[in-house]
C-alpha cells in the first residue's frame, strides 16, 4: 500500500507540474498579452511599458519559471484589473464555489443513492426504467437551459426562491440543483449496479436467512459494500463540478471562482486566469488521488497492478 | 424469429437484427436525420437568418394571437426571423458536432491503439496524457483559448476536438489490448505483416463497434459544449445563429417572452436527446453483454 501511495503521489505531482505548464502556455498562446491588457486605443508606448512591467519581453520559459517560482513561495501575482493580490481575490471567491460544489454534491447524492438503490432492487421494472430514463433525458438538457428553466419555474412563476446572488443559503438551492443534477446519473448507475451485485452475495443472503427485516438487510448490509465505489466516484465528480461551475455561477450571478474566471477572461486579467486554472486542476488532481486511494483500500488488486 | 434461426445468424446480421428492433434507434436516428435534412436544405426555404428588421421586432410565434405566418416562430430583439435562425443553428450544431468528433476521434483512436498495442512505456506515457487531459477543466480551458486566439468556427472545432479525445483513447486502448494477443493478430504477425498493417487492417475493423458508440456520445458532448461556450459569449460569433447564442441573446426576455428561449432550447434538447438515444441503441447492439 505504501509503494502504491508513493507512486500515485509522484504521478499526481507530475500531473500538476504539467498542468501548470499548460495553464501558463494557454494564456500566452497569442504570444504577447500586453496588447490585450492595454486595451483598445492604447499607445504603442503604453503597450511597451506594460510589456516591460509584466516581463512579457523575456523569453517564454524564463517567464514560466519566474511565475512558478513565485507560486511556490505563495505569491500568485497581482490582478491588474482589480489592483489586489491574486491570493486576496481567490480567497474572496473560493468559499462561494466551495459551498456551491459541496451542496451540489449533497443534492446529487440525495437524488442518486435512493434512486440507485430502488432501481437496483427492482431491476427491469417500470421504476428502474424511469430512473434510467431520467438519467438519459437529464444528460440531454444543457446546464444553462436547466438553470433558466429552474429560474422561470421557481423564481419567476412560483417566486419561491431567489435567483441571483449568494447572500443566504436559499440563494444556493437552485444553483446546487442545477450543478448536482449532472453528477447524479453516473452516481445512480454505479449505486444501481453495485446493489445488483451485492444483493446476490453470500453475506446478504445470510443476513436475509437470519430473517432480518428487508430495510436492515438493504441499508446496513448491502449498501455498506455497494457505497464505497460511489463515494470515490463522488470525489471525482466534485472535481468535475468545480470545473463546470462556471456556467452555473454566471447564470445565477454567484460570485465564485467560475464567475471570476469568466470575468477575468473578458478583462484579459491573466494572472487571475492562470491561478484559477492551476487551482482547479490541483483540486481535481487531489480529489482523483483520494478516489484512487479509496478504491485501492477496498480492492487489493488495484494496489498490485 | 425463433431461437434457432437467431443462433445460426452471423454476428453482424444478428447485430443489425437487434438494431432494427430497437425503439431508441428509430426515434433517435429519425430525429437526427430530420435535423440533418433541415440543416442541409432548410436554408433554401427560410428567410435570411441575419437580416434585421427593426420595424418587426419581437413578433410572437404564429400560435399567439399577435403572430403571423410571415414569421412562423416570430422574430428576435433585432427583428431577425427566428425560424431562419433556428435552421441556421441546426447547420452549426451539426457541423460542430461532426467536425470535432473527426478531430477528437482521430487523436483519441491513434493514442488508444498505440497504448493498447505497444503497451509498456508507450502505454504509460499515453495514460499520463489522458490523466493530464482529465485534470484540465474543459469549459474553462476552451473559454481561455477562444478568448486568446479569437473565435471562429474552425478555432471552435480544433479546441473542442483537442479537448474531447479522452474517452476515445480510453475505450480504444482497452479494446485494442484485448485484441493484441488474439490468435488472428499473432497469425498476422507470424506471416510478416507490418505493424501499421496489423493496426489498420486487423485491429481497427474489429474495434469499430465501440468506436461508433463513443463517437455518438462525443457528438452530443461537442454540441453541448459549443452551446455552452456560445451561451457564455465565447463560442460562435454573432451574427451567426447558434442555439446556445440564441438562448444567451434572449436571456433577459425570460420573464415576458419565454418562447425566445424555449424554441432554441427545445431544438437543442431534441438534437442531443436523439443522439443519446441512438448511442444507447448502438451500445445495446455492440456490447450486448453490458445490457442491464
Amino acid at each position: 500500500m505504501l509503494r502504491f501511495l508513493a507512486r500515485r503521489l509522484l504521478v499526481t505531482l507530475l500531473v500538476i507540474a504539467c498542468t501548470s505548464v499548460l495553464a501558463f502556455s494557454l494564456v500566452h498562446l497569442s504570444g504577447d498579452p500586453a496588447a490585450a491588457m492595454a486595451g483598445e486605443g492604447a499607445s504603442p508606448a503604453d503597450v511597451e511599458s506594460i510589456r516591460r512591467l509584466y516581463g512579457f519581453d523575456q523569453p517564454i520559459h524564463t517567464q514560466y519559471f519566474a511565475w512558478i517560482g513565485k507560486i511556490l513561495t505563495g505569491d500568485f501575482g497581482r490582478s491588474f484589473y482589480l489592483r489586489q493580490s491574486v491570493i486576496t481575490v481567490l480567497a474572496e471567491h473560493a468559499p462561494v464555489t466551495a459551498k456551491l460544489g459541496l451542496s451540489a454534491l449533497v443534492f446529487a447524492l440525495l437524488l442518486s443513492i435512493p434512486l440507485g438503490i430502488l432501481a437496483g432492487l427492482h431491476r427491469d421494472t417500470a421504476l428502474d426504467r424511469f430512473a434510467l430514463g431520467l438519467a438519459v433525458a437529464g444528460q440531454a438538457l444543457p446546464s444553462f437551459l436547466f438553470a433558466l428553466l429552474l429560474i422561470y419555474i421557481f423564481g419567476v412563476q412560483l417566486r419561491w426562491l431567489p435567483i441571483s446572488g449568494s447572500a443566504t443559503w436559499l440563494h444556493f438551492v437552485l444553483p446546487s440543483v442545477t450543478l448536482g443534477y449532472y453528477a447524479a446519473p453516473a452516481l445512480m448507475r454505479l449505486t444501481r449496479s453495485g446493489m445488483i451485485d451485492v444483493m446476490q452475495s453470500d453475506h446478504v443472503r445470510t443476513a436475509r436467512a437470519y430473517g432480518l427485516p428487508a430495510w436492515r438487510v438493504v441499508l446496513l448490509h448491502a449498501l455498506r459494500s455497494a457505497i464505497i465505489p460511489v463515494v470515490s466516484l463522488a470525489a471525482v465528480q466534485l472535481g468535475f463540478m468545480l470545473g463546470g461551475s462556471i456556467v452555473v455561477e454566471t447564470v445565477f450571478s454567484l460570485k465564485g471562482l467560475g464567475l471570476l474566471a469568466w470575468q477575468s477572461i473578458q478583462r484579459s486579467d491573466i494572472e487571475v486566469i492562470q491561478a484559477i486554472l492551476l487551482l482547479i486542476a490541483l483540486i481535481y488532481a487531489l480529489l482523483t488521488l483520494l478516489a484512487d486511494l479509496l478504491n485501492a483500500l477496498i480492492d487489493p488488486r488495484i494496489r498490485i497492478s | 424469429m425463433t431461437a434457432a434461426t437467431l443462433t445460426t445468424m452471423s454476428p453482424r446480421r444478428l447485430a443489425l437484427h437487434r438494431l432494427l428492433r430497437h425503439g431508441s434507434f428509430w426515434f433517435g436516428g429519425g430525429a437526427i436525420l430530420l435535423i440533418l435534412l433541415v440543416a442541409l436544405v432548410g436554408p433554401l426555404f427560410t428567410l435570411d437568418p441575419v437580416a434585421q428588421n427593426l420595424g418587426a421586432r419581437l413578433v410572437p410565434p404564429v400560435w399567439d394571437v399577435r403572430g403571423s405566418w410571415a414569421h412562423p416562430l416570430g422574430t428576435d430583439q433585432l427583428g431577425r426571423d427566428l425560424l431562419a435562425r433556428l435552421v441556421d443553428g441546426a447547420r452549426i450544431s451539426m457541423f460542430i458536432g461532426i467536425a470535432t468528433v473527426l478531430v477528437s476521434g482521430l487523436i483519441g483512436t491513434a493514442m488508444g491503439m498505440a497504448a493498447g498495442y505497444f503497451g509498456g512505456r508507450v502505454d504509460l506515457v499515453i495514460n499520463f496524457l489522458i490523466t493530464i487531459r482529465l485534470t484540465l477543466p474543459v469549459v474553462l480551458v476552451a473559454l481561455v483559448v477562444v478568448a486568446v486566439v479569437g473565435s471562429s468556427l474552425s478555432v471552435l472545432v480544433v479546441v473542442i476536438g483537442l479537448l474531447l479525445w479522452d474517452r476515445f483513447a480510453v475505450v480504444t486502448r482497452s479494446a485494442t489490448q484485448r485484441l493484441a494477443h488474439s490468435d488472428f493478430v499473432i497469425a498476422a504477425r507470424a506471416i510478416g505483416s507490418s505493424t501499421p498493417r496489423i493496426l489498420l487492417v486487423e485491429i481497427l475493423p474489429n474495434i469499430v463497434g465501440p468506436l461508433i458508440v463513443v463517437a455518438t456520445v462525443e457528438v452530443a458532448h461537442a454540441v453541448l459544449l459549443e452551446a455552452a461556450l456560445s451561451f457564455l459569449g465565447l463560442g460562435v460569433k454573432p451574427p451567426l445563429a447558434s442555439w446556445g447564442l440564441m438562448v444567451a441573446e434572449s436571456k433577459n426576455q425570460l420573464l415576458f417572452r419565454p418562447w425566445l428561449i424555449a424554441i432554441p432550447g427545445v431544438a437543442l434538447v431534441t438534437l442531443v436527446l436523439a443522439i443519446n438515444l441512438l448511442g444507447d441503441a448502438l451500445r445495446d447492439v455492440v456490447a450486448p453483454e453490458g445490457r442491464a
